[in-house]
């Protein structure tokens, strides 16, 4: 099984590889395209299923295979990758989920004429993303954490004909590229601390004790700890890379590219990144300067780096949650909700630890993609229509995409016992009532529930249970009127399977057999039958029952009562102004607009102005003398030294003709000037010996 | 230690022998009637079969030994090179495969292997009269490869010059060998060394040094010996040229580098800046100069693709050359992954002038005009090539350079001592860009001269070529994966 191990590399590499040949395809040979890309994600996901079943036995440690990249001087560069049970569940996960969606792009774009390109992007972010979780070094991390921004440009400005598109690609690529500064320093400073960005080596990797050790013993800049430091420049990636606030700005705009697009990068997989980071620099944010001594001390015993994680994610899953209520674009809904899940993450990672993050990772990754695709086959059924309020009624017209996408709406508002979403997020909330440090985030969390579950029904009547009238979409004109129907079977299938999933991942993490829980921390867990919590457990789960209920039953009574045509909403109704406030969402761009924006656009006149009147004047000025000097060495040439040169250049040119006439005088003359060679160096030995008597 | 085990040992070098005289016989008993094409089609085959077994040979065989004093030894670096070596003349082989410059098939792939033969001896040997009789099989088959494209006077003329400079190049050698001899009274290097720890600064031991540095200077084309460099290069027939370029570099600075740094490190002295001491040293660090200065000035002034590559070689012979002067445990490193990486752009870089002659009937840089509209993949391969050789990264070129240069600096006494020679380097690898980059301009600014139709060129071609592309750039990614091989 070492085979594994040592070839975990041909995982990426084979997207990569259909990533390479794609980009030399014509555009006709679609269905060689197509082939390519899935094949390979199907290879990759035999592989990563071989991986997966590698971590699950009894005494499986984490096996990481490092070589050397290059060597300067005393500088060594490894790379590696590492195969540990987070790292082969998120494998299957983007293998699995990355599969199905290019199986469903198939039928999406089917009448895009630049079919060929779109699977080599997909494919060369599949790549990214898979190398991304395999390495073991974080400049490897880094390298392809750049990639999938790359991709992501790419894939997000698909379409770039469209001006919006085009805009909101350079937003994502800006974006994300705010939070990597902080990373590239976090990268810089880790790198300078403890000489090593190897995760694991035997003890010498940053991760392990000694690295830690040497890390919390340093402090910084206002008494902190040079790890949680170094912690908070990474999680500055993670906060661009995930759409935490206040660098969420670009994840809703990214919806302009196409739906499958959406499903893979902007719920699945791509924002999933940064929590992976902070997942896998767990030991690093955790780190704290424990002695025997400081059992009582003032020291917290939740670090720094920790808290921030935590509250940043309670923040955003609110905040996000409020925006997502005012929204008519169903993409754009979905795309706040992910926004908000995705602080419900850093949540669970801030609070639990890994194993809880991560688990809300997995089950979402599976819902989001599911209601993504679903929301796909919607626009698809409905010709390009994605505004809610002009639809309605679907629940009959697309049968498999509504039962699928009901199934995805109650997974993603926690609704008991049979959908992964309500076991993930519970572990959350239960975390989070336990955090000793405060009961905000618990408060924060549990207001979260209670909006998704609320703007998801509203989202549910608009689109499916609303009763329609006139059987036609479209702008109203008579012309571009059509009739909604069902999606074609490659995009169904892909649906009922990732709603299958939704399902019955639920029964790897109920309290009852808690077995992701232990399979993340590398032991076997048994199977507690019976009642196995504590009251507490009991008061978590019912509150968050509650939750969903409520979010679910008021959104069922304000809405139903919406009938058919564009009425006004009811709680536009009551609260014009809070909800004009929300479906302009915070204003937060226009808040960048005047304040970021505007200063970056004021230094930018200014070093222009600089740059025009200051340094072109210098440096016309030394143009302007060189100028000058070559005008006059030009004269001196030509007056003193050409006429000279031009009489003996004339002879040598006479002595090489002649020479040229003569069949073997170069030779002769190239064997004396050897013989004379080797004499002057002789010469000059004798002489050097000499001189250094 | 008898002959079946004697064989054992050098299984390498006979499967290749057994080769070219395999393909000799086939050529003049079976092949004769057939056009040129089908016979060096078929004789190409056949040296692929032998040359890929005596790979085989060289990668899983016996890896270390030593036989009667040094005449024949093996070490895994040696071995390693014998592959590298190999793959090289099987690059070199492919390039034959459709030209049509003789009707003496068999002979010319004979010699082309029995050339290789002799570098593989070359690199395996620490006996002065095994290195002096293996560096005389290689000259002696270069010289006849050089001429033989009998329709062009240019060839025999080019054969000539390499041939009279070559001989006595090879006389003084062979004088400063028996100079050695005389003082220490062994042919054996590690006795040489010890000998030479006492006499080292003996006036005799001086003189042989030189002469032993003019008969390597010539093979590997350092300035002042380097004169039938750009009349062989342009004369040569392209896979010829190609050879002489490549591997019988590589072989000539690994037994170089042995014979200066194990034979005689009694006589090294010092080239370090204002303390220069007498001895192998000064002498190489002069030659490097003189090499790049020269050589980078020439290449300047070139209008010919072959001569422009001629000039560029007597460069990077001077480049080469600094690994010389670092200390032994850096310096085969970085000087065998420098050659051998610029061996494989030049392989590449002759198969690219072949195509350019076959098209225009001659190789002046300007018939490179719009080659990226007609042949966008060989442009590509140009352009890493030449960015390769200019020492642009990510491409090998650059860590061949930049392992030199950081070999060089760190050796000698203080890390100021051989810096003046790196300053040179670098200053004279600035220039390099001009005329490589002429070279890029042409192919992909340049418009095209009549023919603008798609080129012509052979699949194996191709595949050589972008090969050879392929591994520069991934050499140069991850460097390691060759350098773990010559530590």
């Amino acid at each position: 099984m070492t085979w594994i191990i040592r070839n975990l590399w041909l995982i990426p590499a084979l997207p990569l590889l259909a990533a390479g040949l794609g980009a030399l395809l014509q555009r006709p040979q679609r269905r060689l395209a197509a082939t390519l890309s899935i094949g390979s994600m199907a290879v990759a996901f035999l592989i990563a299923c071989g991986g997966f079943a590698m971590t699950l036995g009894e005494h499986t440690e984490r096996q990481v295979h490092n070589f050397p990249w290059f060597q300067f001087g005393e500088t060594l560069l490894q790379l590696g990758w590492v195969l540990d049970p987070l790292t082969a569940s998120m494998l299957v996960m983007i293998t699995f989920v990355g599969g199905l969606i290019f199986i469903y792009s198939v039928g999406y774009m089917a009448r895009d004429e630049n079919f060929t390109r779109f699977f080599c992007f997909l494919s060369l972010f599949a790549a990214a993303m898979l190398g991304l979780v395999i390495s073991n070094n974080l400049l490897m991390l880094f390298m392809c954490w750049e990639l999938v921004g790359l991709a992501s440009y790419l894939l997000i400005g698909f379409w770039h004909h469209k001006p919006s598109a085009a805009a909101a690609a350079k937003k994502a690529f800006i974006t994300t590229r705010v939070g990597d500064i902080g990373f590239l320093l976090g990268i810089v400073w880790l790198y300078h601390e403890t000489g090593t960005l190897l995760f694991y080596s035997d003890g010498a990797g940053c991760l392990e004790q000694g690295a830690l050790a040497k890390l919390v013993a340093q402090t910084t800049v206002g008494g902190m700890f040079v790890s949680t430091a170094i912690s908070l420049l990474l999680f500055c990636g993670a906060v661009g890379k995930s759409g935490q606030f206040p660098l969420h700005v670009w994840l809703p705009d990214a919806m302009e590219g196409p739906t499958p697009v959406s499903a893979l990068i902007h719920a699945a997989t791509m924002v999933t990144a940064g929590v992976f980071l902070v997942a896998r620099m767990y030991p690093l944010f955790n780190a704290q300067f424990t002695t025997g001594l400081t059992q009582d001390s003032v020291l917290p015993p939740i670090s720094t780096a920790l808290q921030v994680v935590t509250w940043t994610g309670a923040i955003t899953a609110v905040f996000a949650a409020l925006i997502a209520v005012a929204q008519t674009d169903i993409k754009r809904i979905l795309a706040y909700s992910t926004v908000s899940q995705l602080g419900y993450m850093f949540v669970g990672l801030g609070v639990g630890g890994p194993a809880v993050g991560m688990f809300h990772l997995l089950t979402h990754a599976f819902f989001k993609a599911l209601l993504f695709l679903g929301a796909g086959s919607v626009i698809h059924g409905c010709h390009e229509e994605q505004d809610i309020r002009r639809m309605g009624g679907l629940c009959k017209r697309m049968p498999v995409t509504f039962t699928t996408y009901a199934v995805g709406m109650l997974a993603l508002s926690g609704f008991p016992l049979v959908f992964s979403g309500f076991w993930s997020k519970d572990e959350i909330l239960h975390s989070a009532m336990n955090w000793p440090v405060s009961k905000g985030p618990f408060i924060l969390a549990l207001t979260g529930a209670v909006l998704t579950a609320f703007y998801m029904t509203r989202q549910m009547w608009f689109v499916f249970f609303r009763p329609r009238t006139e059987l036609s979409l479209g702008r109203g004109d008579g012309v571009h009127d059509f009739v909604p129907h069902e999606s074609p079977p490659i995009m169904t299938l892909p649906l009922v399977s990732l709603a299958a999933c939704a399902v019955l991942l639920s029964i790897f993490a109920t309290p009852v057999w808690p077995w992701f829980d232990a399979y993340l921390a590398g032991h076997l867990s048994e199977l507690h039958l019976g009642w196995s919590g504590d009251a507490a457990t009991g008061i978590v789960m019912v509150l968050s029952i509650m939750a969903v209920v409520i979010g679910l039953g008021s959104g069922w009574a304000l809405y139903s009562r919406v009938g058919d045509g564009e009425a006004i909403d009811p709680i536009e109704q009551r609260f014009p102004g809070i909800f004009a406030a929300l479906r302009e969402r915070l204003r937060v761009d226009e808040f960048y607009e005047i304040t970021i924006l505007r200063l970056s656009r004021i230094v930018t006149a200014l070093s222009d102005g600089v740059d025009r009147f200051g340094w072109s004047a210098c440096v016309d000025l030394v143009g302007f003398l060189t100028v000058g000097l070559a005008w006059m060495s030009r004269y001196f040439d030509q007056i003193f030294i050409n006429s000279g040169f031009d009489v003996s250049c004339e002879n040598l040119r006479g002595l090489g003709r002649l020479a040229g006439r003569l069949q073997n005088g170069q030779a002769q003359r190239y064997l004396r000037i050897l013989a004379f060679g080797v004499v002057l160096l002789i010469v000059a030995l004798a002489w050097m010996g000499d001189s250094s008597r | 230690m008898d002959y079946p085990g004697l064989i054992k040992l050098l299984a390498p070098e006979c499967v290749v022998v057994l080769t070219a005289l395999a393909v000799l016989f086939a050529d003049v008993k079976f092949w004769r009637g057939l056009p040129n094409g089908r016979r060096f089609g078929r004789g190409v085959t056949l040296s692929t079969v032998g040359l890929m077994a005596a790979a085989l040979f060289a990668e899983f065989g016996e890896n270390s030994a030593d036989v009667l004093m040094g005449t024949l030894v093996l070490t895994p670096v040696s071995q390693f090179l014998k592959l590298v070596l190999l793959l090289l003349t099987l690059a070199t082989v492919w390039l034959c495969g459709d030209t049509d410059f003789t009707d003496h098939v068999g002979e010319f792939l004979a010699l082309l292997l029995l050339a290789a033969t002799g570098m593989m001896l070359l690199i395996s040997t620490e006996n002065l009269l095994m290195i002096f009789v293996s560096l005389e099989l290689v000259s002696l088959s270069l010289y006849v490869i050089t001429a033989f494209n009998k329709r062009s006077s240019r060839s025999a003329e080019a054969a000539l010059k390499y041939f009279l400079f070559g001989g006595m190049a090879a006389g003084f050698t062979l004088f400063g060998f028996s100079l050695l001899y005389g003082l220490c009274g062994s042919i054996h290097l590690p006795d040489i060394a010890l000998a030479l720890n006492t006499k080292g600064s003996d006036p005799l031991a001086r003189a042989a040094v030189v002469m032993v540095l003019a008969g390597f200077g010539f093979k590997i084309a350092a300035v002042p010996f380097h004169f039938w460099a750009p009349d062989a290069y342009e004369g040569a027939p392209a896979p010829a040229a190609a050879f002489i370029a490549s591997g019988s570099k590589v072989a000539s600075f690994f037994i170089l580098t042995t014979l200066l740094q194990s034979g005689m490190p009694g006589a090294a002295g010092s080239g370090a800046w204002k303390a220069f001491v007498p001895g192998w040293m000064p002498i190489v660090a002069i030659l490097a100069t003189a090499s790049m200065v020269f050589g980078n000035l020439a290449a300047l002034a070139q209008s010919g693709l072959r001569r422009l590559l001629a000039c560029s070689a007597i460069a990077h012979a001077g480049y080469a050359l600094l690994a010389v002067l670092a200390d032994p445990p850096d310096a085969k490193p970085a000087l065998l992954y420098y050659v051998t990486t610029y061996a494989m752009t030049l392989v590449g870089m002759f198969g690219l002038v072949s195509v350019v002659e076959r098209g225009h009937g001659d190789d002046s840089i300007g018939r490179l005009a719009g080659l990226s509209q007609r042949s966008p993949l060989l442009a590509a391969c140009l352009s890493v090539f030449s960015l390769s050789l200019a020492g642009v990264p990510p491409l090998s070129g650059f860590f061949g350079k930049f392992y030199v240069f950081v070999a060089l600096v760190k050796s000698g006494p203080s890390y100021s001592s051989h810096f003046w020679l790196a300053l040179v380097a670098i200053a004279m690898s600035c220039v390099s860009l001009y005329y490589y980059l002429q070279v890029l301009k042409q192919v992909w600014v340049g418009e095209p001269l009549g023919d603008t139709r798609p080129a012509k060129v052979s699949a194996a071609l191709t595949f050589v070529v972008a090969g050879l592309a392929l591994g520069v750039v991934l050499l140069g990614c991850a460097p390691e994966l060759l350098l773990a091989h010559f530590r």
